[in-house]
């Protein structure tokens, strides 16, 4: 009996930390509803994204790193290093299809959910969404939002709030919000600024800001227009 | 946390082997007894560096630009203008690591500084060209059209982070042209050192004021 009576409790205190996802109101007409394009900040092509990264936890700013991404959309192949100022790798990682190949971790860096739990992040950052696309409209305050929902339940929306700021907000499937991502174009490059907002056991906030970025291309003859191609590209992403 | 460790003992690899390989060394060095007679009069040291870090990951190496100051026995300055600012101060003992955040330099706390002490325990003994004294490398000296040194570490403290370090110094010029930090077949480190300046009179302030 106690079981039982401890069994309610627990459900009772679940349902009750469930939160209920922002609303999102679905054009009138199904016409518009069909062209109303979802707001993709996302990567077309490889591409390679080198970071300088502020870490801060409990609203003081622990240190700074710098952060490489290789990130293929077409494979959602992601390879990624981070490392000091001063050159040193602390860790280096690569994730393709369901595989994770750790090359290099220094503790605490090592710790296998920590490696999962950046990658997941990166490519929350820089591929489309997952899942089913469920809905797609405006918030309240007239933001384009789009929403999927993960195969794990969690649910992605991607939400242009302003010309130049993109949001991503991953939540539970119960509507915590895990992640809360805001890339803002000021120079011409959707990841030339990004803030991530991370819930959890450890609540923590990178801002990263854009060094370098360029398509993932081994160097061919003719460099010079290359670079000037990829300075192009850069501009229209 | 091993991280802060391992991060000291490579700053301790970069400071060390950066106040070593810029010990101008004279056109006729050829022995470890001869750089330890060369470095007896340095009492200041100033340069700018290139750092390359080289990467598989990387498509082209990522360059880093930045300065350095020593003044004898134990004040130094490692700096990085960009493309991230850090800076790295000893002075009368104190060490600090400071970063920029939100335009103003801010102490690095996850850091602590220890191994930056006993970096600087150690500078001295660098200082002194007594690097093939040092029970954490072995040491090589080859002579061809520059100086090459080669540390090599001994025991596990620097396993699986750094292979070795190649310091080579100009013979024409009597100063150091770089230093190599291997990590691995697929990573290293080069840092190429310009304007190098021996004996010139530093500001105190230098190791004072981070901004």
């Amino acid at each position: 009996m106690k079981c039982i009576h401890l069994f309610i409790v627990i459900v009772t205190v679940l349902l009750a930390s469930c939160q209920t996802l922002p609303v999102i109101n679905s054009p009138m007409i199904s016409a518009d509803q069909r062209n109303l394009a979802c707001p993709s900040p996302f990567l077309k092509e490889k591409y390679q994204l080198i970071h300088a990264i502020e870490i801060t936890t409990a609203g003081n700013v622990q240190g700074a790193i710098i952060g490489i991404t290789v990130a293929d959309p077409s494979t959602r192949f992601v390879s990624s290093a981070i490392m000091t100022a001063e050159g040193m790798v602390l860790l280096e990682a690569q994730s393709g299809g369901e595989k994770l190949n750790i090359l290099r971790a220094l503790p605490p860096f090592d710790s296998g959910d920590f490696v999962i739990n950046m990658i997941d992040d990166i490519k929350l950052i820089f591929f489309p969404p997952q899942g089913l696309l469920q809905q797609k409209g405006n918030l309240p305050d007239g933001s384009t939002a789009c929403r999927w929902q993960a195969q794990n339940g969690d649910v992605i929306d991607v939400i242009a709030s302003k010309p130049e700021i993109t949001e991503i907000k991953k939540y539970s499937a119960c509507g915590r919000l895990k992640r809360h991502i805001k890339l803002t174009q000021t120079a011409g490059n959707a990841y030339q600024s990004i803030e991530l907002q991370g819930s959890g056991i450890v609540n923590y906030t990178l801002l990263m800001t854009l060094i370098e970025a360029q398509p993932a291309e081994c160097e061919l003859p003719g460099k010079e227009k290359l670079k000037v191609k990829n300075s192009e590209k850069s501009r229209r992403r | 946390m091993r991280a802060d460790k391992t991060l000291h003992r490579y700053c301790y690899v970069l400071v060390c082997s950066i106040l070593l390989l810029s010990l101008p060394v004279s056109a006729s060095a050829d022995s470890f007894e001869q750089l330890r007679k060369d470095s007896a009069n340095i009492k200041t040291i100033q340069a700018r560096f290139v750092q390359k870090k080289f990467m598989k990951i990387l498509t082209k190496p990522l360059i880093s630009e930045g300065g350095f100051y020593y003044v004898a026995p134990d004040s130094f300055r490692w700096e990085y203008v960009k493309p991230l600012r850090s800076v790295v101060v000893a002075y009368k003992g104190d060490t600090r690591r400071y970063i920029v955040s939100g335009g103003k330099m801010i102490e690095d706390k996850t850091g602590g500084m220890q191994a930056m002490k006993i970096v600087l325990g150690e500078v001295t003994g660098w200082m002194s060209g007594k690097f093939d004294q040092n029970p954490s490398f072995a040491a090589t000296l080859k002579e061809g059209i520059n100086t090459q040194i080669t540390l090599t570490p001994v025991g596990k403290s620097m396993s699986g982070m750094i292979e070795k370090i190649e310091i080579t110094v100009s013979k024409k010029a009597a100063a150091v042209k770089s230093v190599k930090i291997i990590e691995n077949a697929n990573a290293y480190t080069q840092i190429d050192f310009t304007n190098v300046e021996i004996n010139k009179g530093i500001n105190g302030s230098v190791f004072q004021d981070v901004e």
